[in-house]
């Protein structure tokens, strides 16, 4: 099999050795030790960067056309642009240089032409004898044209048993952005699991290329592995290639062998050809051509070493800033290049920072009550603070951060009977590239103290005019200035808080006493009126918040307007001054299983993008899940949202009056820009709801922003399952008087726009049907979640699109549904239900 | 089993005493106070010397019992075994550091009891000599040093520990201790770090540690520039500041615990309502006393990282789930080599042990709650010195935590809420609070139900003045906080403002006004009780939760004029004769003055109302009706500096008090350690048999 890979690599030697040096010019340059280490393997250097790992798997057989084809217009491309990227040593049989194809669809039109000569000739005849031109022709033309995208990839990807159409698409997932196919990520993966070898073997090279790109791909890899492997049984687990696969990447071998070349191709013009090389290679040249994987195993050593010896010496000094940040400090000189001498263990931090998440969701889950719950939770990630800054980011972010801290008093437990899930807020600084730049520098909690006491006096509410106007002094009559000036110094310590800085907690240091040298001052008279006045405006004035309740402990955090908690941590936040300072948020989940969450997230997103797409202005809000394993995992959570459960308990209004409340009186502008998102969403969420028959819908699953948008969460029933079967909501999806009011009555305009978007919004996913039948069905492969329980899932799901319809026939079954809905007993039955059973109203 | 070794080791001690036949070790310790050197005609003398167990009491009693003349004589010898004593602290062989650092422990016991009137020089030239005493030193604290940093055995180091402490605490006052000069020069300041910062060794030496830096941090606190207190004051290691925060947490958590313990113990007796009427006389029992002194080094330890170091303050909101387990499990976690920080795998501590065992009844708590709670059992009390001391100390630390924006940040946090069980004193009056029904509040609303509870039962007529002071300023600087910052607390300030507490404090002086006068300033007080109504007469609008509530301050105040009336006749009477009170008094008169503006504004529309509507007696609700429709005829004078105080300062105004505590402390210290030393006998054996 080896002998297989070779013909087909013979024809780029140049290519293959190029990242060679540039491997060996990563800077391991601040590691005193490494030079030294990395000498004696050099004598054995083979001549091809392969990794052991792909061989054993080396099994397939590809239509050699398809195959060379490929292969060609990689090659052409190569050369066309001088792009050097990373080579993924790991090749599978065919040996096809896997070369970044980068993004234009057009270059590969060019080579359509091009009749490849088959290399290897022998092995080449044997494939071409099951060649069948006919059909590949124009499949291959689809493949090549601009239409073909990686929803389409990912579906003939499927479909196809063609084993040479497998390993083609496999090939061009490389063409693809990478946030097109990440999309797709858990169907990849669980096809590699799930299916057989040859969809597996296609798969494989582009997942361990981006792995080797990528840590935070590695860790995503690696968690949905474990989490789509799951299902089997735990004999054939163990051996299974998914479980083989997260083994690999989580064992760290999967280290960049190259210049990082994905980001930015054109610094890495300079850098490309073997022979042009050598500026960056610098004095390590040496280790040239080494087998990545021992390279790997001599710098993790070393890197071992260097860690000790600097942790050593770190002990006694007692504030010090990051090691690494020193060794960054020396690899910036060379910007392109990889820097991989970093953290010893890529993965490791990052892991270790979920592994603790996790640990805090199971030692909560053993506690009683809500209020022992919150403060255990705020004493763990106290002392999880201590261990930040650090290289660990939240995947759920959409941008590269590094996490600094979490504000420990704002996190809250969420409503939840038997499990503890915890809603954290979490400081990070956004950076170009987690990997690379360099961790930030520790500061201690109170360093913001004393220099913020100047900015965090106007944060008391009031605008400088209010505070201006807090003391309305009633001057004496006879000295009008006099009495001005008094009243300042009464308001020094608001006005003119730097006078008084320098003390440091700006409580000025005169004593008490001082009172006696107001003998000599004209007397100011204030009323006593005044000040019960403003008492009074100023207890209105604040915001409405719902009562601190320790029973439900997250419904006042979730209650203060995002921005707001933004403003209010950033200026308790050590790193707050900081212009690359953001928070996030996160729902850590611990012993529940976010598959299904995701696959939800899937459809809502394609459902999203469709209606975009079409220009249906429904509304929905996917919120991204990140599926750490079987039992836990991530959540983003909806800013600025309630659900309405805490909306209905905390107001005791009923909806339409709480909109009201919260927006205006019916006419206003707001009232009807939120009433108009409130449809807008309530049909998205009706459709969703009815495609994906989404069930235990009760009130605390379903959110209210503050725009009047209701946002649908917890899909933990779906498809083909519903919670305890016991019958209730037949009805295909939740629509109880109190949200028609809101629309404004069952015969309002509003509720017609109702309608009228839900047929629209069904006829628009009607059109791209396919696009969301295949993310259900591919996850259906190998999978034991509940929601494809019974053999008529998909067929169902199928049916709900109703193809075979008339628009007009449509129309009418959207009525029918509404209607059904409406006077469906069975939600009301629900609600009643989850009322005595679980305390949601 | 300690116990009975000791026994054992006594028994030894007494029957050898009535042999003719002395020990070896001894008949060499005869050799040392002759004449000559015992070196020379046994050159291995001092290798067999530090092989021998130490006689410590023997040694002691024979440098005690040298005279003048005799120490010019024999100098030399005790210079040379003082040197080979810290050689020996070199020596691979455990036996002989163990010897060595006891065979120390006794020459600077023994030679300061000797000459207790001796300079510091002298001592130090009998020690060392003159010329010699620099590198002695240096090396002594050098390789005391290694062996605590280094990887040596645990009771060694613990022995180092406590010959420091030894050393540290040989002079009643530490100030007047000239070998410590050398101790500051040669700092162990690290040491004391490091093993606070490590887990294992923090639960088996961190007591120590602390007072012992504690200890250092006081020598000549005043007169020069003392290193550890620069070093103190800048340290930023969060898991070091908590190290030193876990051994306070868990040293006043035992002392809780013990006080619980005894609590029920005599609940469930048979004298139980016995005992809660007459209250806190079982609580001063032999055993109670000697558990609060030594709680006082770790209290001054306290303060001195909570005063120096602003870094500390985020350890006192630290909470530390694992600590709250009642044994504390001296299990040394394996130390793991730590990584450097950006790749340290988060949280160690909770990944080292994920089966602590979880009571669901405990509550996560923090050095502050703790802190709070031991000062209400500290606080009851304050008849006997020490708890007075301790006391003090305590109010003290709230005062400088007060003042703190970080601390007071997290105290008046929302989101963290706690349940603080705070002593109560048992009194007559009042039946003990139901501890189950205490609502979850910010920390803040402890502090001052602990500052409450203390104003209301401590009117007596041997009157705390100092600490009804330093109670009410810490009342102060929390307001000036909710006021700059308009955090709206939701406390039941009436609580404060009438209940028994402020009103009725006000009341106590007036009617004890002649004997308190005797021996206070009680017009100080007076102003700063009147001020803290104007903070809220005149700033109520920025942090009072409630409207109602500013409407029930004017009730109070109306309700209770006669209190302020008198105080102001009071005041008024002492302003005008001529006296040493005149000027403290009279600025009562003029604080007074809103005061007064409001009982006399108030008063007659009230009289009117009643009168208007025939009630005779007017309910509270009506009472506040008046209130609220008459403020606006209400004119008040704004007053300066309400909101300002004054910033504690140890110096020059406690300077006093803390000599005297630390003099307190060391003698404690250098009983306990005396001791806890004679046990290292024990420890020893220990040694001989494993080594």
């Amino acid at each position: 099999m080896m002998e297989e890979a070779e013909p087909d690599v013979s024809p780029i030697p140049s290519d293959q050795n190029s990242p060679s040096p540039s491997v060996s010019s990563s800077p391991s340059l601040s590691l005193p030790s490494t030079p030294s280490s990395c000498g004696p393997p050099q004598a054995a250097t083979p001549p091809l960067c392969v990794i052991s790992e792909g061989t054993s798997e080396l099994s397939l057989v590809i239509d050699a056309e398809v195959a060379q084809r490929a292969c060609q217009e990689v090659l052409q491309k190569v050369k066309l642009r001088q792009v050097e990227g990373d080579v993924t040593h790991l090749q599978n049989g065919a040996g096809l240089e896997a070369e970044p194809a980068a993004d234009k669809p057009s270059k590969i039109r060019e080579e359509d032409d091009h009749d490849a000569p088959a290399p290897g000739s022998v092995k080449s005849a044997r494939r071409r004898q099951r060649h069948n031109p006919s059909k590949q022709s124009w499949l291959l033309r689809l493949f090549e044209s601009k239409l073909f995208d990686v929803s389409m990839a990912i579906s003939y990807l499927h479909n196809s048993k063609e084993p040479g159409v497998q390993a083609y698409i496999g090939n061009r997932l490389f063409s693809f952005p990478h946030e097109d196919v990440d999309f797709y990520l858990p169907q990849l993966l669980n096809m590699y699991i799930h299916m057989d070898e040859d969809v597996g073997d296609a798969i494989k090279p582009y997942v361990v290329h981006r792995c080797r790109q990528s840590i935070s791909f590695s860790l995503q890899c690696a968690w949905l592995l474990g989490a789509y492997s799951s299902d089997m049984h735990i004999s054939t687990q163990r051996h299974s290639r998914g479980t083989k696969l997260r083994k690999l990447i989580l064992s760290d071998e999967l280290k960049p062998a190259g210049p990082r070349a994905r980001r930015d191709p054109l610094t890495l013009t300079p850098f490309c050809p073997a022979a042009a090389h050598g500026g960056g290679s610098g004095p390590l040249g040496g280790d040239h051509g080494l087998s990545p994987s021992k390279r790997t195993h001599q710098r993790s050593k070393s890197d071992a070493t260097v860690s000790i010896s600097l942790s050593s010496n770190l002990k006694r000094t007692a504030s010090n800033p990051k090691v690494e940040s020193s060794q960054d400090e020396d690899s910036s000189s060379s910007d392109s290049l990889e820097f991989d001498s970093g953290p010893p263990v890529r993965l490791a931090p990052q892991r270790e920072f979920i592994k603790s998440l996790m640990g805090i969701g199971k030692r909560l889950a053993t506690l009683p009550t809500k209020e022992q719950k919150t403060q255990r939770l705020i004493s763990e990630l106290s002392l999880l603070n201590h261990k930040l800054p650090a290289r660990v980011w939240l995947p759920t972010a959409a941008f590269d951060h590094h996490v600094v801290r979490v504000p420990h008093t704002q996190a809250v437990v969420l409503n939840s009977k038997d499990k503890a899930p915890y809603l954290i807020y979490v400081e990070v600084l956004e950076c170009e590239n987690f990997e690379t730049s360099s961790v930030p520098i520790r500061i201690p909690e109170n360093r913001i103290r004393s220099t913020r006491s100047v900015e965090n006096l106007p944060d008391c509410g009031m605008t400088a005019e209010q505070r201006a106007g807090s003391f309305s002094v009633v001057p004496n009559y006879d000295n009008d200035d006099e009495a001005w000036s008094v009243d300042d110094i009464g308001e020094l310590q608001v006005e003119l808080p730097e006078v008084h800085t320098n003390s440091c907690d700006n409580i000025s240091q005169f004593s008490v006493d001082s009172i006696t040298s107001l003998e000599s001052k004209e007397p100011v008279f204030i009323a006593a009126g005044d000040i019960r006045r403003r008492l009074s405006e100023q207890l209105a004035q604040a915001p409405t918040t719902f009562k601190r309740d320790p029973e439900d402990p997250s419904a006042v955090a979730l209650k203060e307007p995002w921005e707001e908690k933004v403003r209010r941590i950033r200026e308790g936040s050590p790193y707050g001054h900081l212009p690359n300072w953001r928070l996030l948020s996160v729902i850590v989940k611990c012993g529940d299983d976010l598959r299904q969450e995701l696959l939800a997230f899937q459809v809502l997103q394609q459902l999203k993008s469709i209606w975009e797409q079409e220009r249906v202005p429904l509304w929905i809000k996917p919120y991204k899940i990140l599926v750490l394993s079987a039992d836990s995992g991530m959540i983003e959570p909806v800013v600025n949202a309630v659900s309405l459960h805490q909306v209905k308990k905390q107001s005791q209004l009923s909806l339409l009056d709480y909109f009201l409340q919260e927006h205006g009186a019916p006419t206003t502008e707001a009232f009807l820009s939120a009433q108009r998102n409130f449809v807008q969403s309530c049909a998205g969420y009706s459709l969703i709801c009815y495609l994906l028959q989404v069930k235990d819908r009760h009130n605390g699953n379903i959110l209210l922003d503050a725009d009047g948008h209701i946002i649908h969460i917890d899909f933990g029933f779906i498809l083909s399952s519903s919670p305890k079967n016991l019958g209730f909501e037949t009805s295909a999806f939740k629509l109880t008087s109190e949200f028609v009011d809101v629309m404004g009555g069952p015969d309002g305009d509003m509720f017609n726009y109702y309608k009228m978007l839900m047929l629209q919004g069904l006829i628009a996913a009607r059109k791209h049907m396919d696009r969301v039948l295949q993310i259900v069905e591919i996850m259906q492969q190998g999978s034991q979640l509940p929601c494809f329980h019974g053999s008529s899932t998909m067929r169902g799901l199928k049916e709900r699109f109703h193809m075979s319809l008339t628009e007009e026939q449509l129309q009418l079954l959207i009525d029918q549904l509404v209607d059904g809905s409406m006077r469906s007993l069975t939600t009301k039955l629900y609600d009643g239900f989850q009322y005595l059973t679980n305390g949601i109203m | 089993m300690s116990q009975v070794e000791k026994k054992a080791g006594l028994l030894r001690r007494t029957s050898s005493s009535k042999k003719p036949l002395k020990e070896k070790v001894v008949l060499m310790y005869d050799e040392i106070f002759a004449k000559e050197d015992p070196a020379k005609n046994n050159p291995r003398f001092w290798d067999e010397l530090f092989l021998m167990k130490v006689n410590l009491e023997y040694l002691e009693s024979k440098l005690e019992s040298v005279d003048g003349e005799e120490v010019q004589r024999i100098q030399d010898n005790i210079n040379s075994l003082f040197h080979h004593c810290v050689q020996a602290l070199g020596e691979e062989h455990q036996i002989k550091v163990v010897n060595a650092l006891q065979t120390l422990c006794a020459l600077f016991r023994g030679v300061h009891q000797k000459n207790k009137s001796a300079s510091g020089f002298d001592i130090i030239n009998m020690l060392m000599g003159f010329d010699k005493a620099e590198q002695r030193m240096k090396d002594l604290m050098e390789r005391l040093d290694g062996l605590l940093c280094g990887d040596s055995s645990e009771s060694l180091k613990s022995l180092c520990l406590k010959l420091l402490l030894c050393l540290v605490t040989v002079t009643d006052n530490i100030s007047q201790n000239t070998i410590l000069e050398y101790v500051m020069i040669n700092s162990i300041f690290e040491a004391i770090l490091q093993i606070l910062s490590d887990v294992s060794s923090r639960g088996q030496h961190g007591y120590d540690a602390v007072v012992l830096l504690a200890l250092l941090v006081n020598y000549r606190k005043y007169e020069s520039v003392n290193p550890y207190i620069v070093k103190l004051s800048i340290v930023d290691d969060e898991p070091t500041l908590d190290g030193m925060g876990m051994v306070v947490h868990q040293a006043l958590t035992e002392y809780n615990r013990q006080y619980k313990d005894k609590e029920e113990e005599n609940q469930g007796g048979f004298f139980s309502t016995l005992t809660s009427m007459v209250g806190s006389m079982f609580i001063a029992d032999v055993d109670e006393k000697l558990s609060v002194q030594t709680n006082e080094a770790i209290l001054l330890a306290l303060y001195e990282a909570v005063h120096l170091n602003r870094n500390f303050i985020t350890v006192l909101a630290q909470s530390h789930p694992e600590i709250d387990i009642p044994v504390t499990p001296t299990t040394p976690t394996p130390t793991t080599p730590t990584t450097p920080l950006g790749t340290t795998p988060p949280s160690l501590d909770m990944m080292n042990n994920p089966e602590l065992p979880l009571d669901p009844n405990l509550q996560t708590s923090n050095l502050l709650i703790t802190f709070l709670k031991y000062a209400s059992i500290v606080m009851q009390d304050t008849k006997d010195e020490h708890r007075l001391n301790s006391a003090r100390l305590c109010l003290i630390i709230l005062t400088c935590i007060a003042e703190d924006q970080y601390a007071d940040a997290f105290l008046h946090d929302d989101n963290m809420n706690f349940r603080v069980n705070l002593h109560r004193m048992p009194m007559r009056h009042r039946k003990k609070a139901v501890d189950k029904n205490i609502p979850s509040r910010p920390l803040v609303c402890a502090v001052l139900d602990l500052m409450v509870e203390f104003i209301v039962t401590h009117m007596m007529k041997d009157f705390p003045m100092d600490l009804y002071l330093r109670c009410v300023q810490i009342i102060h600087k929390l307001l000036c906080y909710q006021k700059k910052c308009r955090i709206r607390l939701h406390y039941t300030w009436r609580e404060l403002w009438s209940g028994k507490a402020l009103i009725n404090l006000l009341k106590f002086l007036l009617s004890n006004e002649t004997t308190l006068l005797a021996k206070h300033n009680i017009f100080h007080l007076a102003l700063l009780v009147v001020n803290l109504f104007n903070m809220f007469i005149t700033y109520g609008d920025t942090f009072l939760p409630t409207s109602n509530s500013y409407d029930e301050l004017y009730y109070e105040i109306v309700r209770m004029h006669q209190v302020f009336d008198n105080l102001y006749c009071m005041v008024l009477r002492v302003s005008t004769n001529t006296g040493q009170w005149k000027e403290a008094a009279s600025k009562v008169t003029h604080a007074l003055v809103n005061v007064r503006a409001i009982i006399n504004h108030f008063n007659p529309k009230i009289e009117s109302y009643a009168a208007v509507n025939h009630i005779s007696q007017l309910s509270e609700e009506q009472v506040l009706e008046v209130v609220r429709s008459n403020y606006d005829t209400l004119t008040l004078k704004l007053q300066d500096g309400l909101d300002q105080f004054e910033r504690y300062s140890e110096q020059p105004k406690e300077a006093a008090f803390f000599k005297e505590l630390v003099r307190s402390i060391s003698l404690n210290v250098r009983k306990n350690v005396s001791l806890n030393t004679l046990s290292q006998d024990v420890l020893l054996k220990e040694f001989s048999t494993i080594s």
